[in-house]
């Protein structure tokens, strides 16, 4: 097998399907040299000629020289227009078209000064040009392809892969044209410097110059050329094609000369081939070369109804009329035609005052005798004569059939997108249908219908994104509602709010009690059970202490005094607490409201004990355990604990109510925590809260021993609950995401330290009041935080808590109580309105909030707590900020 | 400025379906003149007759239809149409056998369908499988070749014969040979012979075999064989679908007669009696009901010998070619749905 090259060195041709053979009258106009059409005194110069946008540079009434740029592109498919001699653009208005349509395009008019005054230009060496500097002069000079598409040069030119094969077709396989013809006879020096140029920028292994056989002296002066060029002979050769219609299409003459076929909605230079046309390459010359723009082209004048048929060089922009004028027609314009191109695929014109464009080559003026007459549509026989001649191997007949019902989907798919519109099969129709016109209906047709399908998806896109809009500010409305009747239930009277609060957790509880064996099963037994399970949580808490970080174990170490340790405890129970609520999708949590509510004082007190006392035996026993399942299983004992824990806060009779109603509070955000907590966030918080039980509970052990200090340390843990629901939330936020995950973890490291220090402040007894009301505020605005899930809320929250423990300290003069509720107050709304915002922003703001709070708080305490109050409240601001830092670290 | 307006191509070859159909009815003229020399007046009144009714039936029903009636009438497709079902039915058939084809073939096959281009079926094929069906003595009676009849028929005997003039015992001479024995066509006698038990060489030893082809039907073949030739020559028709019919009907009569030489015809013989030539460059190609792709028509064509060598060989009738055309138009949709010719610059296949 010799390869595709070694092929066409030794000259192989092959075969394309189908053609025709019409008459060539090409003698008469191919004997004659090339003249030149006198200057006419008007041209039209339609804007843009190539391509679809343009931008003009000249106004109404200015002078041009010949040569000057009329238009200059927007991007980098522009090709330029040029003024084709000097004169002055009188108007710039729609006039009649070179097309079928003869549609009006926008044009400038130029009336001619008859001075034909040129611009400037510059003769140039190649070898000085680098391919940039070249392929910009050819863009500059507009150059088009001339053999009737005008496609622009300079983009065919720059292909994206590399072009192994240039063709330079000089076929000119229609009938009558012969200006290549008579190009390559007259000007094959320059030519040939023309595809030389095209050789240096796209470097092709080969060169071919296709010229059909009836043109044996343009294939004689093309050759002589060729072997006194500097191109080299191994390189580049003139192959002669046979003569055949349509052999000079771009894909058929590829066929013809290569074998190959250009697939389907492809271009040549997939196939690493290029065709340009021979005009093509003498204007490339003149301008790389010359310097000079695209402003004139050869234009075969022929037909019976011409005087003097031959080729001309006509200036673009010259009106059709102005050459019939010139070159003497002799029909009659009302029974005549007049076509633009050749017979095979030229079109005729609907008014001939439409100018001569890049891609003319042709003017075609038959007599009535010497075109097809009229002739009526006869039923197609299916005689198959048109499939035997189409060159795209397509079968018209059934193509016919399709488009003449319309049918233009079936159409289709009888490849219609492939016919090149060549008109070889109506050549041959014995029927007289004409089946080009029926495929170039059918072919608008199925284009029209793709851009009706583009506007149909394009509306729907629309809709759905309409409805999506809508859907969401739906929804936005209804949060929004929601919201604001939270808010006014929070602005409810204390009492009120309270009561409802707990009849609502106690329905809750009960439910969810009933939903979970495991709870329900410690449901009844209640106190005790719970506390065992506080102590197992606890004495697993300090197992996992052992692996704790060493930042938590210095802070625990810190915690020289009991108090302090108690409080550690307490922080820790309310952390496991939390963790078992993340942990326990069915909720064991939910079973502690239930517990808390019914237990009295005495009894909480008794079980508090109890639980703690086992808790020290079993985490000195319990050391071994580790494995998570056994701590999420903890967790949600320990949460029971924590919640007797909390009912032994209420000591004072009195004070009591107010516990419950904290506790109540409590249990109700746990358990929306709970329901708002994906199964994987739940995992997430489970090892979050072990790790802050066990840092907290390894000092609990000693802490609980002190029995007279229960009271603070309850506080505390109802501090601690609520940083563990904030904790938990900012969990369930983030769920899966260990990196957040870690952070979490960090702060309520850090959190339960300060909290240490700040929980030592209430230690005047009658003070217990104001530090749980204080407790209640904090669970409520953890409450809050749960219900938004998205981190930056749960950031808010975060900060909230300092807020809360500042509050805390504040009431230490019982006769302060109302100012530290004030306080009080006003920490939640803002907690509140950090909640509804949820941006980063807000989120600093809050972070800077709590020590505003605390300031506040701080103002009515008494002399001797202030400092530990400030300490507190310093500490806050240290965290918030902390915090606050680390979010916007993570933002960025 | 009126301009003329047209689409390209504005070059056209003046070759059209009337010339098309003219350039058929000129190539059938040697076989005519070849069933004329062996059978008489007969084919050349059955023609000219069939062509009038055909003529008449297509205006009215242009007339009914409210279409033009010359530029129809002109394009010759009738006249084709009514000269095949003239040279196919038995010469001396009467005269009403071939109005009923002819207005079957016109009005019913052809314009119900929607005319010229539109019909599923070949109308002469259509109407003489529907004369065959209906008056199966009349369209099987063939006359004895001239040159073996005991009694030639001149034209008037012929026009006697056909318009009625004639008993059918005054008729039935006309079907004795020279021998006294009266005669059927060769196909019809080999099928007769071989369900009595006799071998093909038995058979063949009869007299109208004479020549070794059948007296008269193997010059007829011949004569349409070259009248196909030039047709081709002229690319009035394509060859594929002439060539498979004679390929296939070829192969196959081959295997027969391989097999078992005495019960089956030899291809030859095969190829050049009854209706072949005529049927193969003739009938099968008319394009409006063949296939219209080149594999198509291959494809179109060998469907068509097969279908003719099983019903010869096997069918109930001696010749078989216009059932074997009417089933191959039935599946000339088919085969134009699944054959399509690759197109430039599609993969094959798709």
């Amino acid at each position: 097998m010799l390869t595709l090259l070694e092929q066409i060195d030794k000259g192989t041709i092959w075969r394309s399907h189908g053609g025709i053979h019409p008459p060539e009258l090409k003698a008469l106009s191919n004997r004659t040299a090339i003249e030149k059409l006198p200057l006419a005194k008007q041209f039209i110069l339609p804007i843009p000629q190539v391509g679809d946008t343009a931008l003009l540079t000249i106004t109404a009434g200015e002078r041009v020289l010949k040569g000057q740029t009329l238009t200059a592109g927007t991007n980098f498919t522009h090709c330029p227009v040029h003024a084709p001699t000097s004169g002055t653009i009188t108007a710039i208005k729609p006039m009649p078209s070179n097309h079928a349509s003869g549609l009006p395009v926008l044009s400038c008019i130029l009336i001619a000064d008859g001075k034909d005054e040129a611009i400037e230009t510059h003769t140039s060496e190649i070898s000085k040009l680098d391919n940039q500097q070249i392929l910009k002069k050819i863009q500059d000079a507009g150059i088009a392809g001339l053999g009737g598409a005008a496609f622009p040069t300079h983009i065919k030119l720059r292909p994206a892969s590399d072009i192994e094969l240039v063709i330079i077709n000089g076929i000119e396989c229609e009938p009558y044209i012969t200006s290549d013809d008579r190009l390559m006879q007259e000007y094959s020096d320059e030519i040939i410097s023309g595809i030389a140029i095209i050789e240096r920028l796209l470097t092709p292994k080969r060169i071919i110059i296709a010229i059909e056989d009836n043109k044996p002296e343009a294939f004689e002066a093309m050759q002589h050329s060729l072997n006194r060029s500097e191109l080299s002979s191994d390189k580049t050769r003139i192959t002669s094609v046979p003569t055949k219609y349509p052999s000079g299409g771009e894909k058929q003459l590829i066929q013809i000369l290569t074998g190959q076929e250009v697939p389907s909605g492809a271009i040549p230079a997939q196939l690493g081939m290029l065709v340009q046309n021979v005009g093509t390459a003498y204007a490339i010359q003149d301008a790389v070369i010359n310097g000079q723009p695209l402003i004139s082209r050869v234009v075969t004048v022929t037909g019976q109804n011409s005087e003097k048929p031959g080729n001309y060089w006509v200036p673009i922009g010259t009106q059709i009329d102005y050459v019939l004028q010139t070159n003497g027609f002799k029909g009659k314009l009302e029974q005549d035609k007049v076509i633009i191109g050749g017979p095979m695929m030229g079109h005729s014109l609907p008014d001939i005052a439409a100018p001569v464009l890049k891609g003319t080559n042709c003017i075609l003026l038959p007599s009535s005798d010497e075109i097809a007459p009229e002739q009526p549509e006869m039923p197609c026989i299916r005689c198959g004569e048109c499939a035997v001649a189409c060159p795209a191997l397509l079968l018209p007949q059934q193509l016919f059939w399709h488009a003449q019902a319309q049918e233009y989907d079936k159409a289709a798919s009888f490849n219609l997108n492939d016919c090149i519109e060549c008109g070889c099969c109506s050549y041959v129709c014995p029927s007289d249908i004409p089946l080009v016109e029926y495929y170039r209906v059918a072919k608008s047709a199925l284009r029209t219908q793709l851009e009706e399908k583009k506007q149909a998806d394009f509306a729907k896109q629309r809709f759905d994104a309409r409805q999506q809009r809508l859907e969401d500010e739906k929804i936005a409305r209804e949060n929004k509602a929601k919201e604001a009747a939270e808010r006014r239930k929070n602005n409810m009277t204390g009492t009120d709010k309270n009561a409802v609060a707990e009849a609502m957790a106690r329905i809750k509880a009960k439910k969810a009690a009933d939903a979970s064996a495991d709870t329900s099963s410690t449901t009844p037994a209640q106190d005790k059970k719970a506390q065992v399970a506080a102590a197992i949580a606890r004495a697993k808490a300090k197992k996992s202490l052992s692996s704790e970080a060493t930042a938590i174990s210095a802070d625990t170490t810190d915690v020289v005094d009991d108090k302090k340790a108690k409080i550690n405890a307490a922080i820790a129970r309310a952390k496991a607490k939390k963790a078992k609520q993340a942990a326990s999708a069915d909720s064991g949590l939910t079973s502690e409201p239930s517990n808390t509510v019914a237990v009295d004082d005495k009894k909480a007190k008794v079980a508090a004990a109890i639980a703690r006392a086992k808790a020290k035996k079993q985490a000195q026993a319990g050391n071994g355990e580790h494995n998570q399942h056994t701590n999420a299983a903890v967790a949600s004992e320990a949460t029971a604990s924590e919640f007797k824990v909390q009912t032994d806060v209420p000591q004072s009779a009195e004070e009591i109510k107010k516990a419950r109603i904290a506790a109540a509070v409590a249990k109700a955000r746990a358990k929306k925590a709970q329901i708002a907590d994906s199964a994987e966030s739940t995992r997430v918080d489970a090892v979050e809260t072990d790790v802050e039980k066990e840092s907290e509970l390894n000092s609990q052990a000693d802490v609980t021993q002190s029995p007279e200090e229960i009271k603070k340390a309850r506080i505390a843990a109802a501090v601690a609950k609520a940083k563990a629901k904030k904790a938990q939330s900012t969990g369930s936020a983030e769920s899966t995401e260990s990196t957040e995950s870690t952070e979490s973890t960090q702060i309520d490291a850090a959190e339960s330290s300060q909290q240490s220090s700040q929980t030592d402040v209430p230690q005047s007894a009658e003070e217990i009041k104001k530090a749980r009301i204080a407790a209640a505020v904090a669970k409520a605005k953890a409450k809050k935080a749960h219900t938004s899930d998205n981190v930056e809320t749960v950031q808010t929250v975060a900060a909230t808590p300092s807020d809360v423990i500042s509050q805390a300290d504040a009431p230490q003069s019982p006769e302060e109580i109302k100012k530290a509720r004030i306080a009080a107050a006003v920490a939640k709304a803002k907690a509140k309105k950090a909640h509804t915002s949820n941006n980063v922003e807000t989120v600093q703001t809050d972070a800077a909030t709590p020590s505003d709070v605390i300031s506040q708080a701080d103002a009515p305490q008494s002399p001797e707590d202030i400092k530990k109050a400030r300490i507190a409240a310093a500490v806050a601001k240290a965290k918030a900020k902390a915090k606050a830092k680390a979010k916007l670290e993570e933002k960025e | 400025m009126a301009f003329k307006l047209a689409s390209s191509p504005h070059l056209k070859v003046q070759l059209q379906t009337q010339s098309v159909m003219r350039r058929v009815i000129l190539c059938a003229l040697p076989g005519i003149a070849a069933q004329f020399y062996f059978f008489g007046w007969g084919v050349i009144v059955q023609v000219i007759l069939a062509i009038a009714i055909a003529l008449l039936s297509e205006a009215a029903v242009l007339k009914l239809r409210k279409r033009p009636i010359l530029p129809t009438l002109s394009d010759n497709s009738a006249v084709l149409t009514a000269l095949l079902i003239g040279v196919s039915i038995p010469s001396i058939a009467p005269w009403w056998v071939v109005v009923v084809g002819t207005i079957f073939a016109i009005v019913i096959v052809k314009h119900l369908y929607g005319g010229l281009g539109q019909n599923i079926f070949n109308p002469a094929m259509a109407a003489y499988v529907m004369l065959l069906i209906s008056f199966p003595v009349q369209m099987t009676s063939w006359s004895v070749p001239l040159p073996l009849a005991q009694t030639p028929m001149d034209l008037g005997l012929t026009l006697n014969a056909i318009f009625g003039a004639m008993t059918p015992e005054q008729l039935s001479i006309y079907k004795y040979g020279i021998d006294g024995i009266a005669m059927a066509t060769p196909l019809d006698t080999v099928k007769t012979d071989l369900s009595l038990g006799l071998t093909i060489t038995e058979s063949l030893s009869k007299t109208i075999f004479s020549d070794g082809f059948g007296v008269g039907w193997f010059w007829v073949n011949v004569a349409y064989l070259v009248g196909g030739l030039a047709m081709l020559k002229l690319k009035v028709i394509r060859w594929q679908i002439s060539v498979g019919i004679l390929a296939s009907l070829f192969v196959c009569s081959s295997f027969g007669y391989l097999l078992s030489p005495d019960t089956h015809i030899g291809p030859l013989f095969q190829l050049f009696s009854g209706a072949t030539m005529l049927a193969v460059f003739f009938i099968a190609t008319d394009p409006v009901t063949a296939a219209t792709s080149v594999r198509g028509r291959l494809l179109f064509g060998a469907l068509i010998g097969v279908l003719v060598y099983v019903i010869r060989t096997y069918g109930g009738y001696p010749d078989a070619f216009a059932f074997a055309i009417l089933l191959a138009n039935l599946c000339a949709p088919f085969i134009d749905y699944y054959i399509k010719p690759r197109s430039y610059g599609h993969r094959a296949g798709s």
